[in-house]
């Protein structure tokens, strides 16, 4: 059948509402990725930076060939494990707290959500200046308070390391915290009541109850936390000033960022950052595929 | 198997809200018995408090001879069906039947011979490996129904189980719950708004308003028998109408209409009363009759009719045969029950009758 003059002005017209959005991801999503892939398969750098020419894969087969990026990226997947679990279990624990009786339970919330309301490079500058070995709050609190020795912590590349992840914690909680709540909220009480009667304890509840209704919310949340996290530059950049002590505490988007503006490395920045870019891909796909998060439990 | 005996309970709520007042009620083993109310009235309130979900503010509440104030809800050996089913939507019907067992350590076969048996006996042998969202209104409420008899306790509580069905399907489940009695002899205590459930179900009916015991009592002494105005309208459909009138002459006048007192009625220094009269009262009488109505609807129900017509300055209803020939405007020659007619304390609201 053929479309008549008015459905194809109705057509038409629905398109024009959406032309500014489209022109709006064209720019800043769709154009900076397929600029990047081409950037990624260039030699690209300071020295070749108005005559670059296409050079394949050579990038990639480099990115694969350093040692650096299997210890980065070691690096990555601890920072990003080590965050997010921490995230979800401060996170999912305050939300089962906050979610009892309370007094002062308003307070309690906006309290806990400060961290993530805060400007995140500002708390990572105020955690950095707290691990200031003579005059940071740590050390004082470690040697004063708790007669502990005072840790070099932005010397030492695994105390470094611990420093960033510390910051980055505190950082997050709130936002699992959040998630979890709503989710907890949305639990029907009947289900606790009938468990009680049944004889269910506290701990049974939280594991036959609790869980599996935050999982179709958690599941989301943990997905977005991965990515987010392991795509965190601001807390590793400034609370490690730039992968100090000697590039040791790098994950791999510090070290792409590195790479590209302070050793102008565009096609090696541009290949690993599509390396990043698959992985968090393949991860996200299979997470949300084998835990099935898009399946609700009702 | 086990009675159920509430002394005085109270409950207060923070701000002296008033939930309960002063309950006392004895549910005989293996009895049936409905606590019914209009909404609010604190009747769940007063079944969350028998299960233990709820703090007794005052009274004593036993089960099976023994106090059970301060005993937690699993400790009472009772079992709850809820409104809304709680049923744990990502466990399989078998498992949600299962649970309670599980918890208690039951042994394995155990568990499945009485997961096995309450299925049969609800008909869901055919649903135990599905989950929730893939069963029906009246299939949930069958396995919330088996939840609570896997694990054979002393009381069945019911909080409401029917109101989320559609009406058909409450019919056939509220025989299917009445069997169910009838098999299991337990005792049950059954939450219902619905008086026709109240009625239809129990074996005795407490009426609660405003968190007060009004009477409890058999379902055809409480429709008979009521003590007071409240439960006098409250149980029947279409309920019974109430009219003003006065005590003249040894005779009972109201709406144009002069007639014996009642037998069993005391009126000794009493000029006002409120007159009750079910629609089953009025008889159709071309002989000697009371008054004449001027029908002006006509609600033909099938079994039955009912017209609705102006009696002194209230509209009544009436109950007639289904095969009388009526329609709005005509005029029915109407005599009224004597008998049966109840007389209320205009000021107490309490029956006259002795």
């Amino acid at each position: 059948m053929k479309p008549n003059q008015k459905d194809v002005e109705a057509t038409r017209f629905k398109y024009l509402f959406l032309l500014p959005a489209l022109i709006l991801i064209f720019a800043v999503v769709i154009y900076p990725f397929i600029y990047n892939i081409v950037i990624s398969l260039s030699n690209m750098s300071m020295s070749h930076f108005h005559d670059w020419q296409i050079v394949g894969f050579r990038q990639y087969a480099k990115v694969f060939s350093e040692p650096i990026f299997y210890s980065v990226l070691g690096k990555t997947v601890v920072w990003t494990i080590v965050n997010v679990f921490f995230h979800v279990v401060i996170g999912v624990f305050l939300a089962v707290l906050l979610n009892r009786y309370l007094p002062g339970k308003g307070i309690f919330r906006t309290l806990l959500i400060i961290p993530w309301a805060m400007p995140q490079y500002i708390t990572a500058l105020t955690w950095r200046g707290m691990f200031n070995y003579e005059y940071g709050a740590i050390n004082l609190i470690l040697s004063r308070l708790l007669h502990l020795p005072m840790v070099q912590w932005l010397k030492n590349p695994t105390d470094a390391f611990a420093a960033c992840i510390l910051t980055n914690i505190w950082l997050g909680f709130p936002f699992m915290m959040v998630i979890a709540y709503g989710g907890l909220q949305s639990i029907p009480k009947e289900l606790y009541e009938v468990a009680d009667v049944d004889g269910a304890s506290g701990w049974q509840k939280f594991w036959k109850i609790t869980v599996p209704h935050l999982r179709p919310v958690m599941i989301p949340a943990i997905v977005l936390g991965v990515i987010w996290t392991f795509n965190n530059l601001n807390v590793i950049w400034l609370v490690s000033n730039g992968g100090e002590p000697s590039d040791k505490t790098h994950i791999l988007v510090s070290y792409v960022y590195k790479a590209a503006f302070n050793l102008y490395r565009y096609g090696y920045a541009a290949a690993l950052s599509m390396v990043i870019f698959f992985i968090l891909l393949l991860f996200g796909i299979n997470f949300i595929r084998k835990t099935r998060a898009t399946e609700g439990a009702y | 198997m086990a009675e159920v005996i509430l002394k005085g309970v109270s409950k207060v709520y923070e701000g002296n809200v008033h939930a309960i007042k002063d309950i006392s009620l004895e549910i005989a083993d293996r009895e049936f018995l409905v606590l019914v109310g209009p909404s609010g009235c604190g009747k769940s309130t007063l079944l969350r408090m028998i299960a233990g979900l709820e703090d007794i503010t005052s009274g004593e509440i036993q089960i099976d001879g023994h106090t059970v104030n301060q005993l937690p809800p699993k400790d009472r050996d009772i079992s709850m069906v809820f409104q809304n089913y709680a049923l744990y939507p990502h466990m399989t019907v078998y498992d949600n039947m299962a649970f309670g067992l599980r918890i208690r350590h039951f042994p394995k076969d155990e568990i499945d011979n009485r997961v096995q048996e309450a299925s049969r006996i609800l008909g869901i042998e055919k649903l135990l490996s599905r989950k929730p969202k893939a069963l029906s209104g009246g299939q949930r409420q069958r396995v919330a129904l088996g939840r609570a008899i896997v694990r054979k306790p002393k009381v069945f509580l019911f909080d409401e189980p029917l109101s989320n069905l559609d009406a058909k399907l409450r019919v056939h489940m509220r025989t299917e719950i009445k069997k169910l009695h009838q098999r299991l002899k337990t005792t049950m205590i059954y939450v219902t708004h619905d008086q026709v459930e109240a009625m239809t179900m129990g074996d005795r009916i407490a009426v609660v308003k405003d968190g007060i015991l009004q009477q409890h009592d058999t379902p055809m002494n409480l429709y008979n028998n009521p003590v007071n105005i409240f439960v006098a309208g409250f149980i029947g459909s279409p309920a019974m109408n109430f009219l003003e009138g006065k005590i003249e002459d040894k005779k009972v006048v109201f709406g144009g209409i002069s007639m014996d007192i009642p037998p069993g009625v005391r009126t000794d220094g009493i000029s006002d009363v409120i007159v009750g009269i079910r629609p089953e009262y009025f008889i159709l009488n071309d002989v000697s009759p009371h008054f004449t109505a001027q029908i002006e609807v006509v609600e033909p129900m099938g079994n039955e009719i009912f017209v609705y017509f102006q009696l002194g300055k209230k509209s009544v209803v009436a109950r007639i045969p289904a095969d009388t020939k009526v329609r709005p405007g005509d005029a029915l020659p109407l005599r009224i029950n004597v008998g049966m007619v109840k007389l209320f304390d205009p000021e107490s609201k309490v029956s006259l009758s002795c």
